[in-house]
This record gives C-alpha cells, structure tokens and sequence, in this order.
C-alpha cells in the first residue's frame, strides 16, 4: 500500500468522525484509523498520537466503552462501542455541524 | 457526575488501564508494520498525552515531586532541621496566640445548647452600662416570648465567710442559671427554678469546686453543714463541677439566689429599685429565634418598661444581643487588642520565612548543577517551579507540625501556670487546625515563591532577593525590639516613679451603704463617725470621702471634643480634703468648700487642653445643665486610668445626696497594715449588718502594674526570639556569602589587602538592607505604637530612650551574626585556597 498524501485533521472534527463510525459496530483502534482513512478517501490519516488520547477522553466522557475482542490477526485487542450517550452525542454534534456548515456556506455563496 | 466517578475509576484501576492502553497502541503499531508503514514516534510520551485525558497527570507529577522533595530534603538534614525549627518557631507563636483568641471569643461553651445563649446589655445611643435592674429581669423574663429564660448574675463585693481571714467572692444568681446551662452537681444539688426562687426557703448557698477543695479540703459532708456570710447563717446544697463552665468566665467561690439576696444583704433595695442597674443579663433564644426578632420583641419590651418607669429608661434605649455562649463576650477594644498581638505574632512569621528563604537561596547557588542538569534534559521553567514550590510545602508541612506541636506545648504549660477554668484544654480544636494550615501556605508562599522564581528563572546568584530577605526581617524585628523596649519601660516607669498620688500608705475603706439601703443623711452620719474615729486612731494622717476610690471597682469615663480631638475624662466626686489625703498638689486656686455647688475642679492635662494659655480659673464649665466655675487646678493622677498617660481629670464637690455611695481614704504614717481591723471594728460599732471592703491601694497598684509587666515579660521573649532567628538566619547568610567568594577573598588578601577592607568589601552587600530595614521598622513602630499609649503609663510612644535601645541590642547582634563567620574566613590559609581545584 502507498502512503497518499495525507491531510491534518479539521481541529476538533475527531470525537465526531469516531462515533460516527462506530455507528455501525464496534471496532478496534487500529481499523478505526483506517476506516476513517479509507472514507475520506484516503484525505484525511489519523495519527496514533491524537487518535487514542481523544478515544482516552471519549472514554472518560461516557461516549464509548472498550471490550475485549479478538483481532483479524488473532490477537486479543479491545474493541471500541458506542454508549447510548455517545449516540446522543453525536446526533447533537451532528446538528451542531450541519448548522455550522450552513452558515459558512451561505456566507460562501452570498459574500 | 457520571464522569467524575469514571475518572475516579481510573485513577484506581491506573495500571490495568494503563496496560490495556499500552497494549491497544502495541496492536495499532503491529498492524501498521505489516501494513508497510513505519511510523516510529515516542511511544512512551504518546502513552503519557493518552493518559493526560483521564485528568489525573497533576497527581502524578506531585508525587514525584514530593518524593524528590524527600530525597532532597533528607540528604541535608542540618538543613532541614535548621529550616523546620525557624518554621516550628513562627508558626508556634502564631498558634499559640490564635489558641487563646480560639478559646476566649470563638470556642463555644461546653454547656447545653451554648449556640442560643445570649448576654442582653443595655444600650442608647449616647449611654451604655452592663447591668439592669432586677425589675425589668423579672419583666423580660415574664413578657419575652422569643426568649425561653433570662438569667441573672449580680456581682457583689468579697463577703466574709465565718471568721476568715481571706475574704470569698460572691454572685447572687437567678435559680434558673444552673439548669439552663445543664450545669451537673459535682456534690450534693445545685438551684433549681423550684425550689430557690422563694425568699422565704431556707438560705442556702453553692460553693465552687475550688472553694471546696481550698477551704474544706475536699470534705464530702460540706453538704448540709451551715457557714456564715457576714454573720448571715446559710446552708451549703452542693458544689459545682470541677470543669465548670460559667457565663462570661465569672467564678466567684460562692454562688446565692437572688431572691435571697435583701436576706444577706440587709437594708438594700437592689431586687425593687428599678433605677439599681446591678444585675448583668444572660438569655436564651427560643427555638428558632433569631437574634435580630428578639432584638425586636426586647425593644418594644423596653419602650412598655418606659412607660411604667420613666425616669430609669434611657430614651432610645435598647437591648443589645450579643452570642453569650462563649468564655468572653467580646467587646470592639478586646478586637483592637486581639489585632495588635496579632500584628506582632504575625511579624515573628515574618522573620522565621524573611530567613528561611534566604537560605533557601543561598542553597540554590549549591544546587545549580543539579538544576542545570534537570533543565538540560528538558524540564521547563514551570516543571522546576513547581518542584521547588513543592518542596517549600514539604517544608512547611514539616514546620506546621512541629508548630502545632510547640504551640500547644506553650499553652499546656501556660494552663497549668495560670487560673483558667478546667474546661479550656490544651489539645487543638478544629479551627486551630484550619488556621495552623493557613499559616502553613502563608508561611510556605513567604519564604518559598520568591527563592522558587529566582531558581527557576536560574537567577540564583543575584544579591537583590537576598538583600530583600535581609531587610524584611531587620525590619520586622526592629518594631518587635521597639514595642518589647517601649513596654519594659513602661513597666519600669509605672514601678519606680510617682504615679502623681500617694498610694503606698493609702487604704480604701468602701462600707456600700447605699446597697444596704442607707438614705443620705444616716450615711453622712455613719462617715462622720467613721472619719472622727479613724482620724482620733494613732498613726493616721488624713482621712477623707471620694466616690470612685482610687482602682476600685467602678470607673466613670466620658469622652469630650477639644479643638478636634477626642479627649477622655474621668470625673470624681469628692470632700474638700481629698486633695491632701490623696497627696495630689493644688496648683492653682483652692480646693472646695465643703458641699460647694457650682465649682469644679480640673486637672492640669484638662486645663492645658481646655484653655492653653488661658488663666483656667474662673473659666465656665458645663455638666448636666449645671454652670459650674473652675476654682482650682490640681496635679494629674490618673487614680482610675493608672496606665493612660492621655486621661484627664475632673473633680466635683460631693453633695449630700451623693453620701450613700461615698468611700472613706486613710492615709497612714507607715503601712496601713494595722488600719483594717481597727476600721473593721468601727463599721461594727455602727453598724453591724455592713461589712466595708477595706483594700490597700497600694496592693492594688502592684496588681494594675503587673499586668503590664507580663505583657512586657511576653513581647520581649518575643521579640528576643524573633532577634536571635535573624540573628542565626544573618550568620548563614553571611558564612555562605563567605564561601562562595573564598577564592575571591584569598586572591585579594594575597595581592595584599588588608583584611579590614576585604571584610567591607564581602559585607557591603548587607550593609544597605540592614540600615534599609532599620528605618522602615523604626518608621512601623512609630506609626503603630500609637495605639499603645493607652498602656505605656505616660511613657511617649516616641520615647527616644527605647527605640535607641532596640536599636542598639538589633545592630550589635546583626554585627556580631555578620563579623564572626565572615572574620572565620579571613584566617583562611592562602595558599591553600587558591591551590584548590
């Protein structure tokens, strides 16, 4: 695989980025990485040094809980899930966003 | 709240969180290997950023601060020895000081429900007194719906107990006042509402647990026995407890109810004149009262009281409530003092941290290697502070314990020395701990920030914070030095000069007549004879009448403008010949005709104030709508204000209706110590239901005197302290400077200085912070020392001679701290210092 070029991380955007793709099941750190990688089309590359602190921070938050699994390579490895909070969470993240987006792009279209 | 208790869960399960996180990162680096990248950062560091998000890294690093602090600390001991014994010092003072603060004004009685006790004073806006008649207790007592009890203390003076020879003191007391304070019986029962409030019950009397042990050692069968006081045959009921927590710390020897008062005192109409202020109130709020809506109650209260005696209310006059439940009902001039030794304790702190951080500077330059090693290896400015801070805590921490310790010991040993009543312990309550914490982080930001700033920011070798150090505590144990010096002279003064009246044959002879009832023309026949007969008794030279003797019990005083400033008079009452028993000069006019109206008396301090450079005689002077003319000038002697060197007096002739509350003065021609049984024996032969109070003035003088010369006892020790800290803390200072300039100093010497030159040049760096810190606590005590004239006996508050003398002991002790260590190094061997290294 060839490293693309990649892009830093919209300051804050993270935490949102996690739940929204722990949406669909749980997952380890690593494939969290990689499928925010793949979905941004390879755009945007989650460094180890931002990704578990904000997963330690979500943890502390309430937003995910960590179990124990067991990895695609055989490995025991803790799985990331949403919590019930997390998914208020992001719904109320999610607004926020669309709200934020909107404005920028009126003044966009209209300035 | 959810998120606190997580973070709580991950603070104690740390390590197994922490493995978890260090084996997810291990997996997410596996897995980007075998995915071809190869992205190797720190992993520990990264570790440590993951762990920063459960909150708890403050935690982390102060415990690895503390255990260096530890280490640090416990590879100096001397240091650290020397450290927590200046602290132990200036924190001790100030607990031992806030201790008894703690136990008069904040500790709350150990009696029942102490919380809703209140003490009840009269007051109007231009009048105050702490007493009230009985009626108007029986009056609250009947029509106070906020208050569940009224109690009453009436203060009498020492009775005769059968035939002693030592009089006992005495207080009539309402029979509610042991059971609304759930006061137990030590020994047989106390009063009780039931069965002490009749006049008519048998006499009976409660003795003190003190009274009991000393004048019946302890016998169990004083119960039921009968004792005579002043002839009045009574039943002792029972004793009270050894701890025994009374109202406003009052513990006469022998407790009576109050309804039995007319018995032994004959003849007197305190418990029916409702113009007889004598008995001190105490209350308690009924549940749930605020203070505030019994202030309410007891105001409409008293405007009723108005209306049925309107001549003995004042107008606009109030109940003031005031929290009762403690050993002292503090007044606004106990506040002034209790800040005052505060000021002084609190500045002992200052020269215990002024030192110790000065040490700990000089220590810095020691330690600059191993602060240089830790910022090189990537510590920031804040990391080191912070370390250094932390240390200083630890210190502090060390010294608070020892203080506490210290302080607590000094009021043990103060407890047993002293007559305080049993309940008060040595042992801290809960607010001495707060406050010793407090002094603690003073203490700690005294002495710590500014050596830390100057070491984090690596400034250790700069003089200014050292010389800033020096000066503040040169400063702060010069005004110790000063108020020490002022008072011992004020002490000396009191003791060995002339107080402006005789007092050392001088006996009081005081019968209270108008206690027992007397109208004015029986009393002028009692003194008559009392006065022929004492003046016909060998050995005495002048008898006389005055109505406040001199220290006696009561003090008039009021207060009067002069050209701005507020001036403090003490008015007298007195015969014509009171001047020359007293021995007070007439210096200008003449004394009084006897029972002349209209004409006053003042002393020279008024007449100087009043008229400067005015003839003062046959000046007007007004007094209660009376005109009356100054017909002479008399010497001062402050008889009622011994310690005030700013009071002034005013003497008026006594008229007949004053005889009842008259006092006879004897003066004897060698100690009046015959006098008293002679007077005694008369008084009987006139009246045998009076028993006068005969008191030596002199005697009494020496006790007024001794106060002082405890309290000038306490602040030199104080300030003795406070001196030799400094004086330890200047040698340091000064053998450090020494060493760190060693080969500087032998370089000098070898090109062929001359000691005393080399010696200068070394000690120049302290010379500007000492004279600095000279004048700056020179100029404090100068300024604050003005709140103490009232105590210095007439000795200036500038009194030149003390603050020379303070000054003098200061620099000499500064000089020898200064010159030995620095004198030790100019021996050095040459040769030898300039080979090392």
């Amino acid at each position: 695989m060839v490293d693309t070029p990649k892009s830093g991380m919209p300051a804050g955007a993270l935490p949102m980025l996690i739940l929204r793709v722990l949406q669909y099941g749980s997952l380890h750190g690593y494939a969290l990485a990689q499928r925010i990688h793949i979905l941004s089309s390879e755009v945007l590359a989650v460094e180890e040094g931002l990704l578990y602190p904000t997963l330690q921070k979500m943890l502390v938050k309430g937003w995910v809980t960590a179990e124990w699994g067991i990895s695609e390579t055989n490995r025991k490895v803790r799985f990331y899930r949403l919590t019930p909070e997390g998914r208020k969470h992001l719904k109320a993240e999610l607004s926020e966003y669309d709200r934020v987006t909107q404005a920028i792009q009126n003044i966009l279209r209209t300035a | 709240m959810g998120e606190i208790f997580r973070r709580i869960r991950y603070l104690i399960n740390r390590r197994r969180f922490d493995a978890e996180l260090e084996s997810d990162m291990e997996f997410h680096r596996e897995m980007a290997t075998r995915a071809g990248r190869s992205n190797f950062g720190n992993t520990l560091r990264m570790r440590e950023q993951a762990r920063e998000a459960w909150g708890w890294t403050w935690l982390d690093r102060l415990i690895q601060d503390l255990r260096y602090a530890v280490r640090i600390l416990a590879r100096s001991p001397g240091f650290t020895l020397m450290a927590v014994l200046v602290l132990a010092i200036g924190i001790g003072v100030n607990v031992a000081a806030f201790t008894v603060f703690d136990v008069v004004a904040l500790e709350t009685l150990p009696v029942r429900d102490p919380g809703s006790l209140v003490r009840l004073e009269r007051r109007s806006p231009n009048a105050y007194t702490d007493g009230a008649p009985y009626t108007s207790l029986l009056f609250y007592q009947k029509n106070a719906k906020t208050l569940s009890a009224v109690m009453g203390v009436l203060g009498v003076p020492p009775v005769q107990v059968d035939d002693d020879i030592q009089q006992a003191s005495a207080s009539f007391i309402t029979p509610n006042y042991f059971t609304e304070l759930g006061t137990p019986a030590a020994l047989g029962r106390l009063f009780d509402p039931t069965r002490d409030g009749d006049p008519i019950a048998s006499p009976s009397v409660v003795i003190s647990y003190g009274f009991w042990q000393r004048r019946f050692g302890g016998d169990a069968s004083v119960v039921g026995r009968i004792i005579h006081i002043d002839k009045k045959p009574a039943t002792v009921v029972g004793v009270t407890p050894y701890a025994f927590a009374s109202l406003g710390g009052q513990r006469p020897d022998i407790w009576m109810p109050i309804v039995q008062q007319p018995y032994f005192i004959e003849g007197s109409h305190t418990l029916t004149d409702p113009g007889d202020s004598a008995v001190r109130l105490w209350g308690r709020l009924a549940p749930g009262v605020p203070a505030m809506t019994a202030g309410q109650e007891l105001r409409t209260l008293t405007d009723e009281l108005r209306r049925q005696h309107p001549k003995d209310i004042w107008d606009k006059e109030y109940i003031q409530i005031s929290p009762g439940g403690h050993m002292q009902v503090m007044q606004p001039e106990m506040y002034q003092v209790a800040a005052m030794v505060a000021v002084l304790t609190l500045l002992i702190l200052v020269v215990a941290c002024a030192n110790l951080g000065g040490l700990m500077l000089a220590r810095a330059v020691t330690r600059e290697r191993e602060i240089g090693i830790r910022v090189a290896i990537g510590a920031n400015r804040g990391r080191i502070f912070r370390q250094l801070c932390t240390e200083s805590l630890l210190l502090a921490l060390l010294g608070a314990f020892a203080g506490l310790a210290l302080g607590c010991a000094v009021i043990q040993i103060a407890l047993t020395k002293m007559d305080t009543p049993k309940w008060v312990s040595a042992a801290p309550d809960w607010r001495v701990l707060l406050f010793t914490v407090a002094v603690m982080f003073v203490a700690a930001v005294f002495f710590g920030l500014m050596p830390a700033l100057q070491i984090a920011r690596q400034r250790q070798h700069k003089t200014i914070a050292r010389q800033v150090l020096v000066g503040a505590q040169v400063a702060a144990s010069c005004v110790l030095l000063i108020v020490a010096c002022l008072l011992v002279r004020a002490t000396q003064h009191a003791l060995y000069t002339d107080p402006g009246f005789g007092y050392q044959q001088m006996l009081s002879i005081d019968p209270h007549l108008g206690r027992h009832g007397y109208a004015p023309a029986a009393a002028q026949a009692y003194f008559d004879q009392m006065q022929a007969r004492l003046r016909a008794t060998p050995g005495v030279l002048s008898v006389s009448l005055v109505k406040l003797p001199p220290l006696g019990h009561e003090v008039d005083r009021e207060t009067t403008e002069i050209a701005g400033h507020k001036v403090l008079i003490y008015p007298n009452w007195v015969e014509p010949g009171f001047f020359q028993t007293m021995n007070i000069p007439i210096l200008l006019g003449r004394t009084f005709y006897p029972r002349e109206k209209n004409a006053v008396i003042v002393s020279q301090s008024f007449a100087l104030q009043q008229w400067p450079h005015q003839n003062p005689i046959g000046q007007r002077l007004d007094r209660d709508d009376a005109k009356s003319i100054v017909v002479g000038v008399a010497g001062n002697a402050h008889i009622n204000a011994l310690s005030d060197d700013d009071a002034t007096e005013q003497y008026w002739s006594a008229q007949p209706d004053d005889m009842p509350d008259m006092a006879v003065l004897a003066r004897t021609a060698g100690p009046p110590d015959s006098l008293p049984p002679v007077a005694k024996s008369i008084s009987e032969s006139l009246d045998t239901k009076i028993f006068p109070e005969i008191r030596p003035i002199k005697l009494l003088y020496l006790d007024k005197v001794s106060g002082i010369e405890k309290a000038a006892t306490a602040v030199s020790l104080i300030g003795m302290i406070a001196v030799l800290v400094s004086g330890i803390g200047i040698v340091g200072l000064v053998t450090f400077t020494v060493s760190q300039r060693l080969k500087e100093i032998a370089i000098r010497i070898a090109l062929g200085a001359k000691r005393a030159q080399v010696l200068s040049a070394v000690l120049r760096q302290f010379s500007w912070p000492v004279v600095l810190g000279l004048v700056t606590g020179t100029g404090i005590a100068a300024a604050a020392s003005k709140v103490l004239r009232i105590a210095l006996y007439g000795i200036n508050n500038l009194d030149p001679l003390s603050y020379a003398g303070a000054i003098f002991v200061l620099v000499a002790i500064i000089a020898i701290a200064a010159l030995l260590p620095a004198r030790r190094a100019l021996r050095m061997d040459v040769a030898k210092t300039l080979h090392y290294d």
